[in-house]
């Protein structure tokens, strides 16, 4: 039964994130250079609607949060890593998939490479372990608990700064 | 004139809420939240076992994200098949193998975007599991 709303969902947000051309080379590149913001209005959309819902969802006693730790080595190195990839391939993880589903064969190459990618991180998972992924280990930390602010207090801020940022986009044709 | 309509792209601020809605509700009735990098470990295990399957079972990080197909696994194969038939329903599915972008600054070459693809997508991936994202 999960398999199945697995797929049900990857459907529906294939469909968006193809209608929105949001998973073409050209508009991620375009983010990339700072001259098409239109995956960042997507994602920043989707971002501020997830963070009432799911809130809201917490709040309600319906869902919980799945909060990652905060690992600095891991998400600095790992951030600028994958960023270089990124701009390379054009596609990220999630995306490549959406691109080859409206028949861009180089998200192939991609796929190929990214199963690699995770086959030789696979490899150095152990050492990595031990070194990398101990510096500067925070735990699990939202961003309520790092400003010492009630979670509605904050959520407003962040809606009302995304809106602005989203304006101060469309004010300058990005 | 009907296929320029037609292929119109969605306003992405509402495409974008429409995904924000799609979480919530995946997360309300399955307590899924959306992701993709770690079926990349999982079908990479899966494919190292066909030659080596005592040593993916050794390994920790194939102990920790176990080859198998789960719900994330099925959201990532949804996606193709999602943007599949949104693309196929508009009028906007195209086979191409070099991106209009990358053909008119690097050339046409298929063997140089298709490598630098790969390189690219084993460099993201690697930095995407470092990042744990």
């Amino acid at each position: 039964m999960e398999l199945i709303f697995g797929l049900i969902t990857g459907v529906l947000f294939g469909i968006l994130l193809q209608r929105s051309e949001v998973i073409r080379y050209d508009r991620q590149l375009g983010a990339l250079l700072l001259q098409d913001m239109t995956i960042v209005k997507f994602m920043l959309t989707t971002i501020l609607v997830g963070m009432v819902g799911v809130y809201l969802l917490v709040d309600l006693g319906l869902a919980k949060l799945a909060v990652k730790p905060l690992i600095l080595g891991g998400t600095v190195l790992g951030g600028l890593i994958f960023g270089a990839g990124w701009g390379l391939l054009g596609y990220c993880p999630g995306t490549s998939g959406g691109a080859l589903g409206e028949g861009r064969l180089d998200a192939l190459a991609g796929i190929a490479g990214m199963l690699v990618g995770a086959g030789l991180f696979a490899e150095a998972y152990p050492l990595l372990k031990t070194t990398v992924l101990t510096w500067g280990d925070y735990g699990k930390l939202t961003l309520p608990q790092l400003m010492g602010q009630h979670r509605w207090v904050l959520i407003p801020w962040f809606c009302v700064l995304g809106y602005a940022f989203l304006r101060w986009l469309h004010k300058r044709g990005l | 004139m009907t296929a320029s309509t037609r292929a119109k792209p969605w306003n992405p601020y509402i495409a974008g809420a429409l995904a924000g809605l799609l979480l919530v509700l995946s997360v309300w009735i399955t307590g899924k939240y959306f992701g993709a990098s770690t079926t990349f470990v999982r079908a990479a295990g899966m494919v190292e076992q066909t030659v080596a399957a005592e040593r993916v079972a050794a390994m920790p990080y194939f102990k920790k994200e176990a080859p198998k197909v789960d719900w994330q696994w099925m959201f990532v194969v949804g996606i193709v098949l999602g943007s599949c038939a949104a693309s196929v329903a508009s009028g906007t599915f195209r086979v191409q193998a070099v991106p209009d972008r990358f053909a008119a600054r690097f050339g046409p070459g298929t063997g140089k975007r298709f490598g630098v693809a790969f390189l690219g997508g084993a460099v993201a991936m690697f930095g995407a599991r470092l990042a744990d994202g």
